[in-house]
């Protein structure tokens, strides 16, 4: 492909994205808060997932403090660092990082790793809701 | 350009003996049978001793083509003695009856065909060794691993041999400098010996010593231009391999957490156990779907330590014993053994980084000989920081 092709193809991309992810991301997370709620959440508040977000933890075994933004930052726009490899994390903003929240089955993927490393056990419905509905506004 | 020295014959009177290229030959080569020895075995100084190995090679086949058009001293016609004529040399030598030559005498020419045959026969093995063992260099894939390394042994044993040789030699230089009460070192760096006879000495040949430095510094530069060119975030690598096959879904769901560990660092039965045991992954539940799960162990198995794509690859699957399940390379007792001189100290400071702490190519798999910088942690590398 030679360059102004390629410029071409990213523009076309980068405006389809534009269109289209947005769209991914609402159907995505609603389609998420519903079965939440289904599973009993309810009320879901962006302010408590910000609160949930910093909230320390102790691992059991070593004692060490963990919580969500240990390697998130509490700026979700910035880049974060994996907490044990150091390897950088993409910003969990949409807003500066748009392929965010596009995929269910990729946000429950890490959110089932992730609550389970951070905080010893899978988070409720109620505070998965609450941080998906944070990092949205985002 | 012929330098007649006629003077007082019962004076001893310096004469040129060895020309210029001769003696600048005879350093050259010692300063890179030096280096051999100061980068032999290590990783890290691999390409400087490639280059030396090179340099070697190429001032032994000038010197055999100086020792039919150089000057007189230098020519095979006038050291041309047979073993017997050697053997003779060091037994009048040891009684106290030395005969003196104004060149190479009977015995030292045994080390001159000595040194000229073992040399290039070494560099042969070597650089068969690059091309078999690491599959680089100008040979690669002419033999197999396996081989390569068998011929690595000879390599060593061929090295060896000719430090026993130069050892020899300087043994005879002393006993000779002694018995004719000349210093014939000094005599091999300013090219003159005494004589009290009337002796032509021989053309500098200084032109000619000017080419062979051009030579060696033009093949220098070309060797080692690359590293002017090295930037932080674009080491200059000397040796490469082409580029391994990578996988959207190992990206995505194995570097997106640490280093993209190539399948090739681990056997075919560690990938199977790391993908089996997900929900367990050092701490963390990777929660991995089945599609996941088995387009990651469909690329894993694709090139695991057993495809030999890199001479890593080889060596992990050479030395990993079949009934080990190393789940980090790390565990394997050839890591082991490759680290072993890693200090503490440098263990420290680079470990967050991973394998990219050290070795430049770790990202790209091919972990090569040259890509280390030990105790230099980079970042920015891979998304390392």
């Amino acid at each position: 492909m030679n360059r102004r092709r390629a410029a071409l193809f990213a523009l076309l991309s980068a405006c389809g994205a534009a269109l289209i992810v947005p769209g991914a991301r609402a159907a995505a997370v609603d389609d998420l808060l519903k079965r939440y709620g289904e599973e009993g959440a309810a009320n879901f508040s962006a302010d408590a997932g910000e609160q949930f977000f910093d909230r320390p933890f102790v691992e059991a075994k070593s004692g060490e403090p963990r919580k969500c933004s240990l390697c998130h930052t509490t700026d979700l726009k910035r880049t974060g660092k994996h907490a044990t490899t150091g390897k950088a994390i993409e910003p969990l903003a949409p807003s500066v990082n748009p392929k965010r929240l596009t995929d269910v089955r990729d946000i429950e993927k890490w959110l089932t790793r992730n609550c389970k490393w951070t905080l010893g056990r899978e988070c409720t419905p109620q505070e998965k809701g609450d941080v998906l509905l944070m990092i949205k506004g985002r | 350009m012929q330098t007649s020295i006629a003077s007082d014959a019962s004076q001893p009177h310096p004469v040129r003996i060895w020309d210029l290229p001769t003696r600048l030959f005879h350093w050259m080569l010692v300063a890179a049978f030096a280096a051999q020895w100061l980068t032999q075995d290590d990783a890290r100084l691999l390409d400087y001793h490639v280059f030396a190995g090179y340099l070697i090679g190429t001032l032994l086949l000038l010197r055999v083509l100086w020792g039919f058009v150089g000057t007189r001293y230098a020519r095979f016609r006038s050291f041309a003695f047979g073993p017997r004529d050697g053997w003779r040399h060091l037994r009048a030598l040891l009684a106290g009856r030395h005969e003196r030559h104004l060149g190479h005498n009977p015995a030292g020419t045994w080390s001159i065909f000595g040194l000229l045959v073992l040399g290039l026969v070494t560099v042969a093995t070597g650089i068969l060794t690059l091309g078999g063992a690491k599959q680089l260099g100008p040979l690669r894939g002419l033999i197999g691993y396996a081989r390569g390394d068998t011929l690595a042994l000879v390599h060593k044993y061929l090295a060896w041999s000719m430090l026993v040789l130069v050892a020899l030699h300087l043994v005879g230089v002393l006993l000779a400098s002694r018995a004719e009460r000349e210093n014939l070192t000094v005599s091999m760096v300013i090219g003159t010996k005494h004589s009290t006879a009337t002796v032509d000495g021989v053309p500098a040949a200084a032109p000619v010593a000017l080419i062979l430095l051009l030579v060696v510094a033009a093949g220098a530069w070309v060797y080692f231009r690359g590293y002017f060119h090295s930037q932080p975030d674009h080491p200059y690598l000397p040796f490469t391999l082409a580029p391994l096959a990578q996988n959207a879904a190992w990206q995505k769901e194995c570097a997106g957490c640490h280093l993209d560990y190539h399948p090739s660092i681990l056997p075919a039965r560690s990938w199977d156990a790391l993908l089996r045991e997900q929900h367990e992954h050092f701490g963390e539940d990777l929660d991995l779907d089945d599609n996941s799960v088995q387009a990651l162990q469909q690329y894993a198995l694709s090139q695991p330590a057993e495809s030999h794509v890199t001479p890593l690859a080889w060596k992990i699957d050479a030395t990993t014993p079949v009934q080990e399940v190393p789940l980090r390379v790390t565990e394997t007792g050839y890591w082991k053994r490759r680290h072993k001189d890693l200090s503490t100290a440098d263990w420290n400071r680079t470990k967050r980084f991973a394998c990219e702490g050290c070795h430049l190519d770790a990202a790209a798999g091919t972990f090569l000989p040259g890509a280390i910088h030990v105790g230099t942690p980079r970042t920015a590398v891979g998304g390392i920081k």
